[in-house]
């Protein structure tokens, strides 16, 4: 096949040839970009949290009554609650808690040793640690992994009103921070004494994973109104029918609460990235409509092309090329489009990326996907232009006779 | 050639047109109506976010960010909340016309001559009573409390539309967490897009408040804080907190005119150099002064997102013009001997553009009446992937025109060059 002769041949179509590999490189550059924002996406939502997240429920409540301005009486009412969800056939295990894992703020608040205030000036993470408020339950419900030292016990509760800060748990990244790599156990920090060390679950998904930094004290009944969450750990496969009798169970023992939603911790996360998937989802509804479009162009663009050249293809024809011949150099002229389309698709990508990184955050883009995104262009296009390059190839050499 | 007699004769040629490529016509109009209707829908919810929500007076309000933080590591510099203390230096100044000092909170609302015990989930804004003016909220029964404190409340039409079914309200009692309230004054549905007085924490595009109490009240009966807040004392309950260093409300001020601006700001520096002088934080001092458009601005309210797929519609509808474009080209192409047989009995090339416009002008309509019912079909399912949108997913008639234009001029602009080329046709050529 003679390049040249097919590189001239393109350029007596300049403007309609300019055209379509345009909006080829524009295409090429979105697909490749809304790829990359696709698989931004998915390799969030596939971090690992730490957690059972399909296993865990996860029941957002609030009392409605005036009644429970009353601490004590909201106390009793939360641990008949508990006791109540424990006897559900399937919960293993239920805790209360002021905020979720897997959340950008929450209650936040600086954690430094006693010893060495100074820290939280070197670490900015230290000043926004996520300081929950819970029951001894926790460990269980969430089953984390105890490093060192022990689990909150019902004994580490303070009396209501002290003014001491009782015994917290940490996470490991927080105890690396305070602590390095020795112990951290029976160490004062400004929000209690450290007694145990749980590994890292994820806390805020959108810092560092090594700066997962939380606090959990067993201070949840002191501070009742902020207990915003039950968790529940349900035994595997019995998640839905809890989620059917945990809403009933709560209201039977008190009427006057609003249940926002009964959900699991896989769910909760998913809810965390729905803008971004949602973002992703209209990147690639918006490619399938561009190589649709595209599509129609390389179709109208052979179509176009023949029509003109109906009667040098007709001469091709009477000086001996076969049909085979005809189709290939039809293919091979919009391959030729396609590849110049590509190329010029490459720079438009990552001008694309560096544009849209203005306004959201996305990875750089790479060979490979390139790679994936041009034979899509090229399967896509072939397959629109196979039928005219077909039809083509059907001109019979007598075309060659007729004079204009 | 301006006589009707030639216009119409122009639509019945482009009809003629349109009917012998039917097909090729329809491809034409799909892809520029789905490319006009993606940025339509677009553009739509990019205005709804980066409009003005108080025109008449945006320049005019002020939102107060200050620096006042005790301790040398202050959560931001400055902080767009205050303490009670600062917030209400700036409520006792009497250079601006008006205040407005508030927090957002919440509670559950009943009314207690209901025999129903449902109660209703009600965001509540305890403010200084300076806010209805300075927002103009627009009262459809009663008017706002007068004061600081008192056991009184204006609510919001949704909120009186659920309890008292829309009707005039104003002299019942509603219980709100246990503590019983008398409604003042009832609001007429109120949009707010943005909502600018509480921009900030991802609530600017939250629907305007149920419940509006006194500031002074709200903080007695102990109505925790649902937004933003940040302490460096510790606190119990929010009734605790006037004399702590709790941050947590919200100020804005509104000036006679833009010029009490500067005013405005040395009151403010010399309040914060006179705390630093007492020693009582050791920041530099840094009051910001923001009019509205200049606060949704730096807050950012525009969803980067949307900004970003807008990018990639403007992207798609070039695409879009491209293909219709070489579309039109080889249509013309087609029609060769028509348009030389015509140049060939008289018609000027003045006139073969004046044709050839008027099917492209009548190609923009049948686009743009395409792309309208497109946006809207496009806007529900942004709406669909980005719920977060929901409240100001909404088409404009500004929009509709918007659209309209869209669609005529990308119908013009992908004829402009088919055009161009068809009229080059020779016309000895054609007729051989």
């Amino acid at each position: 096949m003679n390049i040249k002769a097919l590189l001239k041949s393109l350029l007596l179509r300049k403007f309609t040839t300019g055209l379509l590999i345009l909006q080829l490189a524009i295409t090429l550059g979105l697909l490749i970009n809304s790829a990359i924002l696709a698989i931004d996406t998915n390799n969030k939502l596939a971090e690992k949290t730490g957690l059972d997240a399909e296993n865990i429920l996860i029941v957002s409540l609030h009392p409605t009554s005036g009644d429970y301005r009353d601490l004590d009486y909201y106390r009793s009412i939360v641990s008949e609650d508990l006791q109540q969800i424990k006897k559900i056939p399937g919960v293993e295990s239920v805790s209360l808690i002021n905020q979720l894992p897997i959340n950008r703020r929450g209650m936040l608040g600086n954690v430094y040793d006693l010893d060495d205030p100074e820290l939280v000036r070197k670490d900015k993470y230290l000043q926004d640690v996520k300081i929950f408020l819970t029951n001894e339950e926790l460990g269980n419900t969430l089953a984390l992994a105890l490093l060192e030292g022990r689990f909150l016990t019902k004994d580490d509760e303070l009396d209501f009103g002290s003014d001491k800060n009782g015994n917290v748990l940490i996470t490991e990244s927080l105890k690396k921070a305070l602590y390095g790599d020795g112990s951290a156990l029976g160490q004062e920090t400004n929000n209690g004494r450290v007694v145990g060390v749980v590994k890292d679950i994820m806390l805020n998904p959108t810092i560092p994973a090594d700066k997962q930094y939380g606090v959990f004290g067993n201070r949840v009944m002191e501070f009742i109104f902020t207990g915003r969450f039950y968790l529940l750990k349900v035994n595997q496969g019995k998640v839905e029918a809890v989620r059917n009798k945990v809403s009933d169970t709560i209201l039977a023992v008190q009427g006057e609460r609003d249940i926002f939603r009964v959900y699991t911790m896989a769910e909760h996360m998913q809810r965390f990235y729905r803008h971004d998937k949602g973002l992703a989802q209209l990147f690639l509804m918006l490619c399938g409509l561009m190589i649709f479009v595209t599509a129609i162009s390389s179709y109208a663009y052979s179509q176009f092309h023949i029509s003109r050249q109906k009667k040098y293809i007709g001469i091709r024809r009477a000086l001996g090329a076969r049909k085979k011949d005809i189709l290939l150099y039809v293919l091979t002229e919009n391959w030729l489009v396609y590849t110049i389309g590509c190329v010029l698709g490459l720079v438009m990508a990552l001008g694309f990326n560096i544009l849209l990184s203005q306004y959201i955050s996305l990875s750089k883009p790479d060979m490979m996907l390139f790679l994936l995104a041009s034979a899509v262009i090229f399967v896509a296009g072939t397959l629109a232009t196979l039928i005219p390059a077909i039809k083509t190839s059907n001109i019979p050499p007598v075309i060659a006779t007729r004079t204009v | 050639m301006r006589s009707p007699s030639m216009f119409t004769y122009n639509l019945s040629l482009a009809m003629q047109s349109f009917k012998r490529a039917p097909t090729l016509y329809f491809l034409i109009i799909l892809t520029l109506s789905i490319g006009v209707g993606v940025l339509c829908a677009n553009l739509a919810l990019v205005n709804s976010m980066a409009s003005d929500p108080i025109p008449e007076k945006s320049d005019k309000l002020i939102h107060i960010s200050m620096n006042t933080w005790p301790g040398d590591q202050p959560p931001d510099e400055p902080m767009h909340i205050l303490r009670y203390r600062d917030a209400m230096k700036i409520a006792e100044s009497d250079i601006p016309k008006r205040s407005a000092v508030f927090y957002a909170s919440g509670v559950y609302a009943r009314d207690v001559q209901s025999t129903s015990m449902k109660r209703f989930d009600s965001d509540v804004r305890a403010t200084t009573p300076g806010f209805f003016e300075l927002t103009n909220a627009p009262f459809a029964y009663g008017s706002a409390f007068e004061k600081d404190r008192g056991m009184e409340v204006v609510i919001g039409d949704e909120l009186n539309q659920k309890i008292f079914s829309g009707k005039n309200s104003v002299g019942k009692t509603l219980e709100l967490d246990g503590e019983l309230l008398t409604i003042v004054g009832v609001l007429k549905p109120w949009i707010l897009r943005p909502l600018f007085y509480h921009a900030t924490e991802g609530r600017a595009f939250n629907l305007t408040d149920d419940i509006y109490a006194p500031l002074e009240t709200a903080i007695d009966l102990g109505w925790s804080i649902h937004a933003r807040s940040s302490s460096a004392d510790d606190y119990s309950g929010v009734e605790e907190t006037r004399d702590r260093n709790a941050y947590y409300l919200q100020a804005w001020v509104e000036l006679e005119n833009i010029n009490q601006r500067s005013a405005m700001q040395s009151y403010l520096d010399s309040y914060s150099q006179e705390l630093k002088d007492a020693g009582e934080h050791p920041l530099t001092t840094r009051n910001e002064l923001h009019n509205v458009n200049e606060w949704l601005l730096v807050k950012k309210v525009v969803d980067q997102k949307v900004l970003a797929f807008t990018i990639a519609s403007v992207l798609f509808l070039a695409v879009c013009i491209f293909n219709a474009s070489s579309l039109l080209l080889s249509r013309f192409h087609a029609a060769k001997f028509e348009v030389g047989l015509r140049r060939a009995i008289g018609a000027s090339n003045r006139h073969m553009f004046m044709q050839g416009l008027t099917e492209s002008v009548l190609l923009g309509l049948f686009t743009g009446a395409v792309a309208l019912v497109l946006s809207w079909l496009f806007l529900k399912l942004s709406v669909q992937f980005l719920p977060r949108l929901a409240n100001i997913a909404v088409l404009e008639p500004k929009l509709l025109v918007l659209g309209m234009l869209l669609a005529l001029i990308t119908s013009i602009a992908s004829a402009l060059y088919p055009l161009y080329r068809a009229n080059r046709y020779t016309i000895s050529a054609e007729l051989k």
